[in-house]
């Protein structure tokens, strides 16, 4: 069987000859050397399956990060609704307060016009004593010149006399007048500054039509009011609309991040491919060992071409889609159209 | 809560469709190869479904598929491959000892979920 094979592999011509010793000398380096491409091959896979690892750890650890910061936000976001509707409440709060304050002090200012009013009336009680301080003097000069006349015509003095009683009755009243007047206001005014029982805050009142130095006043505290509440108000929806953005781009971070710990499926897949090329170099070593015992007379002709690698039984190993039409294109062989289903429900 | 059994050699592919099966709401429990599988189910672990790869050491996923189907209360309960293989060959014997269906890997997220939906009522 030696010989046989010889003639399938050289010319017959005796220069020619194949040596067996040659053959197995080539050959015998080639065994060691498949166990170092198959120590690489471990290695690549080891490697590659411990960085595939520590990448989905970190694929994962970053979607935990993404989900806690998600959490947060949403919390923030929950928070700064629950601020934006206090000071909205607030804002309200404030205006009604202002508007009560406008129309308190409108009601007071009417209560402090009437006085003002009824003060005026003073006025007519200072005439009246004006008028008997005239009377009293004219009455004094009639009284002087009845004096001159005494001796002549006493009944004069009577009539000044009675005519002076009438004008001090006179002053009396204007007198008492003012006092009650004045007491009835002091009262008043005291009532104005320590009793608002009167107020009442549901009378509605066209406060645009008022326009005094108060109302102003107040009217510009309600508006700067209004304004800073406005100013919160946007700059806390703004802080909501970015705590929503964080939110939703955490949320595609977490789709990316599911997306790509599936994609390390690669690792599974690789490992096994470089697996079968690690048992196709085995194949290819024993080969070898068998060949060089051939030609060293230690394995039978028998046995060596039973054995012989087979590249139609290399192809039977190849169950993976891809590795049979990359087998097809190496062998020269068309691949059979692969139409199994990826996902097949039984 | 609906409860999905991992089997498979690789550490890497148990922790990737651990996170994408616990983010999606279900109970996962793991196991290396088709024998250590079979020792959760002697112990009482009862999945509603079981995603088991092909060629495993100690065990194969086949042979344990078809083992797990003597177990109590396993008659019934889907049972999905997940594997590089692709031959219809392999496929019928699967389906022969009690597959519920075949993926071939890599499957998207998306995808898987949406089998499990299909296989698993309500989950």
């Amino acid at each position: 069987m030696a010989g046989l094979l010889r003639r399938q592999a050289v010319p017959s011509t005796p220069e020619a000859a194949v040596r067996a010793d040659v053959v197995a000398g080539s050959l015998r380096p080639v065994p060691e050397f498949c166990q170092i491409v198959d120590a690489h091959l471990h290695d690549v896979i080891e490697q590659t399956g411990e960085a595939a690892e520590a990448i989905v750890r970190q694929m994962l650890k970053i979607d935990s990060l993404a989900e806690v910061m998600a959490g947060d936000v949403v919390r923030l976001a929950g928070t700064l609704d629950r601020t934006e509707d206090q000071l909205a409440q607030a804002g309200d709060s404030n205006a009604q307060l202002v508007d009560r304050l406008v129309r308190y002090f409108l009601f007071r200012d009417e209560q402090v016009r009437a006085l003002v009013d009824e003060m005026r009336g003073l006025k007519k009680h200072v005439t009246q004593i004006e008028e008997v301080s005239k009377a009293t003097n004219i009455l004094a000069l009639n009284a002087m010149i009845e004096a001159v006349r005494a001796g002549d015509a006493g009944e004069g003095f009577a009539v000044v006399a009675d005519e002076v009683r009438k004008l001090a009755t006179r002053s009396a009243q204007a007198a008492s007048g003012i006092g009650t007047t004045i007491a009835d206001l002091t009262a008043r005014l005291d009532a104005v500054l320590t009793d608002d029982s009167n107020f009442d805050e549901n009378v509605k009142t066209d406060l645009s039509a008022e326009d005094t130095a108060m109302t102003r006043r107040l009217s510009g505290i309600a508006q700067a009011q209004r304004e800073m509440s406005e100013m919160v108000a946007g700059i806390l929806h703004d802080t909501v609309d970015a705590a929503l953005q964080v939110r939703q781009s955490s949320d595609a971070l977490t789709v990316e991040t599911t997306g790509a710990v599936g994609h390390v499926q690669f690792q599974d897949i690789s490992r096994q491919m470089l697996e079968h090329v690690a048992d196709a170099v085995s194949q290819v070593k024993r080969q070898v060992e068998d060949t060089i015992g051939y030609a060293e007379g230690g394995v039978p002709a028998d046995a060596l071409i039973a054995r012989t690698i087979s590249v139609d039984e290399l192809r039977s190993r190849h169950v993976m889609s891809r590795q049979r039409v990359t087998h097809g294109e190496k062998a020269g062989v068309a691949a059979a159209a692969d139409d199994t289903p990826v996902i097949e429900l039984f | 809560m609906t409860t999905v059994m991992l089997v498979d050699d690789s550490a890497t592919m148990l922790m990737s469709l651990k996170s994408i099966l616990t983010k999606a709401g279900y109970s996962v429990e793991t196991a290396g190869h088709g024998k250590e599988a079979l020792e959760k189910l002697a112990k009482g672990v009862k999945p509603n479904l079981i995603i088991s790869d092909v060629n495993m050491p100690q065990m194969d996923g086949i042979t344990f598929v078809r083992e797990a189907r003597k177990a109590p209360g396993m008659r019934f309960t889907p049972m999905l491959m997940l594997t590089t293989e692709s031959e219809q060959t392999k496929r019928n014997e699967a389906k022969s000892a009690g597959a519920t269906g075949w993926l071939v890997k890599p499957v998207a997220p998306d995808q898987l979920l949406g089998v499990i939906k299909q296989v698993v009522p309500g989950a």
